[in-house]
C-alpha cells in the first residue's frame, strides 16, 4: 500500500467538506478557492475543483453570481445556498463523529486494553 | 523564429505561438470530449478556460509577451490531464451508485474492454490518416495489429478478386472505423499514452510533415464515403421513427391486453388480437415473446439515437464491445421472437380446432355432437336444418332465469362462423298463434323465426337491457296465421335462410311456447 495513494484518497474524501467550509462565511471565486486549498495542500491538480463546484451547484448546495473584477473578465462568485448550509451542518456532525472515533481509537482503546491486562 | 497568433480567451486577447495554440486547443477539445457526457460538462470546461485566461494574465504581468508551448505544458500539468479530472468525479459517482446493477454491468464491461485493449498494447482501432491509399483502413488495421500494411493491402486485393467481396467489406469498414483526426486519437491509434508531452510531440510533428497532396481517386472516395454516410444517417432516422411507432404500438397493445378482460370485444384485448389461445395454453411463451419483441424494436432505436447523437458530437461513439454486445443481444432477441411468433400464430388455430372438436361418437341426424346435446335435441324433437362450425349445441348454466341447472339451445364459435338452424314442427288446428321464447345473442345476424303460411323472422336483441341477467330477453312473435296442418319455429343464423351474415360468437334460445290466440274466422 502506497502511503501517497492513501493520503490522496483521504484528501479526496475531504475535499467537498473543505470547499463548503471555505465558502461558509465568504463567497469566493474559483481561483481564490484553489489558492486556499493549495495552501492547505489539499489540491494536487487544479482542474479537479471545477467538476466538483459544478456538481455541488447542480445539487443545489451552491449558488453563484457574476461579479465584475478590476482585472480581467467577470468572475463567478460561489456561495452556500440555504440547503448548502444545512448540508454543511450535517457534514460538521459527521466530521465530529469521525474525529471522536479517531480520538477514541487512538487514545481510549489502548488504555482500556492496558487496564484489562 | 515561430509564427505567432492572437487568440481571444474569455474576452481577453493573448499572443501565443502557433504550436502552443494547437496544444491548447487540443487540450480543451479533449477536456470537452471527456466531460461532454456528464451533466454540466460544458460549464466545467468554460470555467477551466476562464482559469487558463487568468493564468495567461499572470504570465503577462510577469512581462511575458508571447505564450510558448512550454507555458502551455506547464499550465496543463497544473490543471491536470482529462483522465485525472474525470477520474476523480467518476469514482465518486461510482461509489454513490454502487448498488446500481447498470453501473456494475457497465464497469464489468469496461473491465473486459480494458483487458482486450491491454492485449493489443493499449491501442484503439482508427483509420490511419498518415499512410493511406483510399481511406486508411488497411494501414489502420496494420497499426492496430502491429503488422505491415502491405499484408493487409494484399489481402484486400485478394478479397476483391473473389467476386469483389472486398469492395463492400472495405466500404463498411471505412464507415464503421473512425479516422484518427485529433492528436489524441493519433496517440491512441499508436498505443501511446495521452500525456501533454506526447500531445505536444504530435502537434509539432504534424506541423513538420508536409501536407499529403490528395490524389483524385482518394478525393473521390472521400466524397463517396461522405455521401454514403449522409444517406445512411437519413435512412437510419426514418427507420428509427418507424421502429418507434412500432414500439409504441406494441406497448399500447401490451398494456391494453394486460388491463382488458380476456374475451373482451374491445380492440387490443387478447381475444380480439387472437392471442387468447396462446395465453391460455402457454402464458410464459407469450410473455417471453413480448419481451423479445421489445428488444428487437428498442435495440436498433437505441443504437440509431446513439449514432446520431455521437455524429452530432453530443456523446462519445459506442465502444467496440458495446457495439458487439448490442448486435449479439439483438440477434438473440430475433432468434427468440421469430420462432415464438410462428408458434403463437399456430397455437390459435390449434386452440380453436381443439375447441371445435367434439370428442364423441354420438351423432344426431348425421351431426357429430356430445351425448347430452344429442339427448336434449332428441327429447325436444328439434330438427337440425343446418349445423356447421358449432363447437356445442346446448349449454347449461349462465343464470338462465335465475337458475344454473337449466339446459338450453346454445351454439358457439369464436370467429362468429357458426351456421346453425333448428326447427320444431307442431301439428295445430288452423287459427292465429303467438310464439314466445327467451333468447340472447352476442352479435347481430341471429334470429328466432316462425314458419307457416309466411316466414316471420324476429332478430334476437344484442346486449338488451338485460331483462333476466346474462343477456336473456323475452321475444314474442304475434299473429302467426296457420291455414292448415302445422307450424314450424326455431332459431337460425344460417345466412341462406335469414339473408344476413352471422356476427355473433354465441346465441341461445329457450322456452318456445306456442299459444292459440284467435280463430281464423274471427280475424276475417
Amino acid at each position: 500500500m502506497n502511503i501517497e495513494n492513501a493520503k490522496s484518497q483521504m484528501r479526496k474524501g475531504m475535499l467537498e467538506y473543505c470547499v463548503l467550509l471555505l465558502l461558509e462565511h465568504r463567497p469566493s471565486y474559483a481561483s481564490d478557492i484553489i489558492q486556499q486549498l493549495k495552501n492547505a495542500e489539499l489540491l494536487v491538480v487544479e482542474g479537479t475543483l471545477y467538476p466538483l463546484l459544478t456538481r455541488l451547484k447542480n445539487d443545489g448546495l451552491l449558488q453563484y453570481e457574476w461579479q465584475e473584477s478590476t482585472q480581467g473578465p467577470p468572475r463567478k462568485y460561489y456561495a452556500l445556498s440555504p440547503e448548502g448550509h444545512k448540508f454543511l451542518e450535517g457534514l460538521d456532525t459527521a466530521w465530529q463523529e469521525l474525529s471522536n472515533t479517531i480520538y477514541y481509537l487512538k487514545n481510549v482503546t489502548p488504555k482500556l486494553l492496558e487496564a484489562k491486562d | 523564429m515561430k509564427k505567432n497568433i492572437t487568440i481571444n480567451l474569455c474576452g481577453r486577447l493573448f499572443q501565443i505561438d502557433e504550436d502552443a495554440y494547437e496544444l491548447l486547443q487540443q487540450y480543451i477539445n479533449s477536456l470537452r470530449s471527456s466531460f461532454g457526457k456528464q451533466e454540466g460538462g460544458d460549464e466545467i470546461v468554460d470555467d477551466i478556460e476562464a482559469r487558463i485566461a487568468e493564468l495567461f494574465d499572470e504570465l503577462r504581468q510577469q512581462g511575458i509577451e508571447a505564450i510558448t508551448i512550454e507555458h502551455v505544458k506547464e499550465i496543463i500539468t497544473r490543471i491536470g490531464k482529462p483522465e485525472e479530472l474525470t477520474g476523480e468525479e467518476g469514482e465518486k459517482q461510482q461509489e454513490s451508485n454502487g448498488t446500481n446493477w447498470e453501473e456494475q454491468a457497465r464497469s464489468a464491461g469496461q473491465k473486459i474492454y480494458e483487458n482486450v485493449r491491454a492485449r493489443v498494447a493499449g491501442k484503439k482501432l482508427y483509420r490511419n490518416p498518415k499512410d493511406k491509399m483510399l481511406a486508411g483502413v488497411m494501414s489502420g488495421l496494420a497499426e492496430y495489429t502491429n503488422t505491415d500494411p502491405v499484408i493487409w493491402r494484399f489481402l484486400a486485393v485478394l478479397f476483391t478478386l473473389c467476386y469483389g467481396v472486398g469492395i463492400p467489406m472495405y466500404i463498411v469498414m471505412a464507415l464503421i472505423i473512425p479516422e484518427a483526426k485529433t492528436p489524441e486519437q493519433l496517440l491512441q491509434m499508436e498505443g501511446k499514452d495521452v500525456t501533454p508531452q506526447n500531445l505536444a510531440d504530435v502537434v509539432v510533428e504534424k506541423e513538420k510533415q508536409p501536407v499529403q497532396s490528395p490524389s483524385v481517386i482518394r478525393l473521390l472516395f472521400t466524397i463517396f464515403l461522405k455521401i454514403v454516410t449522409a444517406f445512411s444517417v437519413i435512412i437510419s432516422i426514418i427507420v428509427c421513427i418507424a421502429l418507434s411507432f412500432g414500439f409504441f404500438g406494441v406497448l399500447i397493445a401490451t398494456v391494453c391486453a394486460m388491463v382488458l378482460p380476456l374475451n373482451s370485444t374491445l380492440p387490443f384485448s387478447l381475444g380480439a388480437m387472437g392471442l387468447e389461445g396462446a395465453w391460455i395454453s402457454n402464458p410464459k411463451m407469450l410473455i417471453i415473446f413480448v419481451i423479445a419483441l421489445f428488444l428487437v424494436l428498442l435495440l436498433p432505436i437505441y443504437a440509431i439515437i446513439h449514432m446520431v447523437l455521437s455524429l452530432a458530437g453530443k456523446i462519445r461513439p459506442m465502444g467496440i464491445v458495446q457495439r458487439i454486445v448490442n448486435i449479439v443481444l439483438w440477434l438473440i432477441a430475433i432468434c427468440i421472437a421469430v420462432p415464438l411468433g410462428i408458434t403463437i400464430a399456430n397455437y390459435q388455430n390449434e386452440y380453436y380446432q381443439e375447441r371445435y372438436q367434439i370428442n364423441s361418437t354420438t351423432t344426431y341426424q348425421g351431426v357429430k355432437m356430445n351425448e347430452e346435446d344429442a339427448d336434449f335435441l332428441r327429447r325436444g324433437d328439434w330438427q337440425l336444418i343446418k349445423a356447421q362450425n358449432c363447437n356445442h349445441y346446448t349449454w347449461c348454466g349462465d343464470d338462465y332465469l335465475g337458475s344454473n341447472d337449466v339446459r338450453f339451445l346454445d351454439v358457439y364459435n369464436a370467429h362468429c362462423k357458426e351456421e346453425f338452424q333448428v326447427e320444431r314442427r307442431e301439428k295445430v288446428e288452423p287459427g292465429i298463434y303467438q310464439l314466445t321464447c327467451y333468447a340472447r345473442a352476442e352479435g347481430p345476424g341471429t334470429f328466432v323465426y316462425a314458419n307457416s303460411s309466411e316466414k316471420i323472422l324476429r332478430p334476437i336483441p344484442v346486449k338488451p337491457d338485460s331483462v333476466e341477467g346474462m343477456g336473456w330477453y323475452p321475444i314474442t312473435i304475434d299473429s302467426i296465421v296457420v291455414n292448415s296442418g302445422s307450424i314450424g319455429y326455431g332459431m337460425s343464423s344460417y345466412q341462406a335462410f335469414t339473408g344476413e351474415p352471422c356476427r355473433a360468437k354465441y346465441f341461445s334460445a329457450m322456452d318456445f311456447k306456442l299459444t292459440r290466440i284467435a280463430d281464423l274466422q274471427n280475424k276475417k
